[in-house]
């Protein structure tokens, strides 16, 4: 059940990248950032 | 201005950093406070050698053993069943650093749920860590969680039930260690570490099981001792001794239909004499203000001292708060006391502890001065 919610994380965390990366509004960009640390703090299983 | 890769870069670079500061803080958790065993340690093993599925995981934890040199009965101090109730573990560990027994044996489990110490609360801002003065210097313990660490066990259920009553709690309650008693070896992270510790009780025949707690001071069973019926005669007569020592302290029987707890379940399950304490904690209160190492350590807080003027508290609260050593003090004169009962109805099975420091001595020279030096 982990590996299924870590890979569930890293499909997420990629979809986040992209749209960090092809935002074009500063505002949806730090939003995207904001969202990225969740997803990595547990995707490395730290929090 | 527009966002572009530039600025995607420098926001990821941010992010980035905050991951590896806050990775930091949270993985420092995983450290384990120094417990310094006095001279009445005698040995030192771990709960996994006796239900061996904990062994290399977080729920592993240690067991003080403490051996007088005549036979006698066996006595059990779970401390930190709840890390977010500091004097359950602080008593645990002054034990662990003074006492020496004359006779029988003395079982000391200072982080009965050691998941539970590598994280704290969500929302409640609760500190990491708390230091106590000594005369040679300065000691650290954590501060940590009431459940396992979701990192050890996920995701919790919408409605939690209880494996051997069918009870249903709020999910969360999964996690508890103290709702989860007697435990399943084939059950959840927490389930096991509950079998784990039945089954050492079992194995080393324990005659008295007292788990420490703190409870927040709007929390009606505080101060309070909780009995299973077969341990009601000795923590009956132990808190009548408390009392004319002038430390109010109420007696609760165990309910028999509220399940997953030590009072009752290691009561039911094993042939221990199953005794739960509680003392007053302010830092796990939801009435509390600032939440800080000093309302650990004081239990000082303006909002508890106007509450308790309103008639909304179940001890009585003044400027002076709940200090830890009063609340440790509570603690380790009740365990006194209960071994003093249990010897009284057991002359042929005795447990004779000496060299712990008195309610009077903790109040007047402090914690720190009843703490070994840390290196």
């Amino acid at each position: 059940m982990t590996l299924i919610y870590r890979v569930l994380l890293a499909i997420v965390l990629i979809f986040t990248l992209w749209n960090l990366f092809t935002e074009g509004d500063l505002k949806n960009q730090a939003n995207a950032a904001l969202v990225l640390i969740p997803l990595l703090l547990r995707i490395l299983m730290i929090k | 201005m527009k966002g572009n890769k530039f600025t995607a870069t420098v926001f990821l670079i941010i992010s980035l950093l905050c991951c590896f500061i806050s990775g930091k803080a949270f993985s420092a958790m995983k450290e384990e406070e120094p417990i310094i065993p006095g001279s009445g340690v005698v040995e030192e093993k771990m709960l996994s050698e006796y239900f061996s599925p904990l062994k290399g995981t977080n729920g592993d934890t240690r067991i003080y053993v403490l051996k007088g040199k005549e036979p006698g009965g066996k006595v059990l101090v779970l401390g930190g069943t709840h890390p977010n109730e500091p004097s359950g573990y602080m008593s645990a560990i002054t034990l662990i650093e003074n006492a020496k027994l004359q006779k029988g044996t003395m079982y000391i489990i200072p982080r009965s749920n050691n998941s539970a110490f590598t994280h704290n609360d969500p929302q409640e801002g609760s500190p990491q860590r708390f230091t106590i003065k000594t005369s040679h210097g300065e000691r650290w313990f954590r501060y940590g969680s009431r459940a396992t660490n979701p990192l050890d066990q996920w995701p919790d259920p919408d409605v939690y039930i209880h494996a051997s009553s069918g009870q249903r709690l709020s999910g969360s309650e999964t996690r508890n260690i103290n709702r989860a008693y007697p435990g399943r070896p084939d059950g959840t992270f927490t389930e096991k570490v509950c079998f784990g510790i039945a089954e050492f009780i079992r194995s080393e025949d324990i005659d008295l099981t007292i788990d420490l707690h703190e409870a927040s001071p709007e929390y009606p069973v505080i101060n309070a001792t909780v009995a299973h019926e077969r341990a009601m005669p000795i923590a009956s007569k132990a808190v009548i001794e408390l009392q004319l020592k002038g430390i109010q302290m109420g007696l609760e029987p165990s309910p028999k239909n509220f399940h997953g707890l030590t009072h009752r379940e290691l009561g039911d399950y094993t042939d221990t004499l199953a005794v739960l304490m509680e003392t007053a904690n302010a830092a796990q209160g939801r009435l509390r203000g600032r939440t800080d190492e000093h309302l650990v350590l004081t239990g000082k807080d303006k909002e508890y001292v106007k509450a308790a003027k309103l008639g909304r508290l179940f001890v009585p609260y003044d400027e002076n708060g709940h200090p830890l050593e009063e609340r440790v003090g509570r603690h380790v004169t009740g365990i006194m006391e209960l071994v003093k009962a249990y010897n009284e109805q057991n002359p042929d099975r005795g447990i004779v502890i000496e060299n712990v420091p008195s309610y009077d001595e903790l109040l007047n020279k402090g914690l720190g001065e009843f703490l070994n030096p840390a290196d």
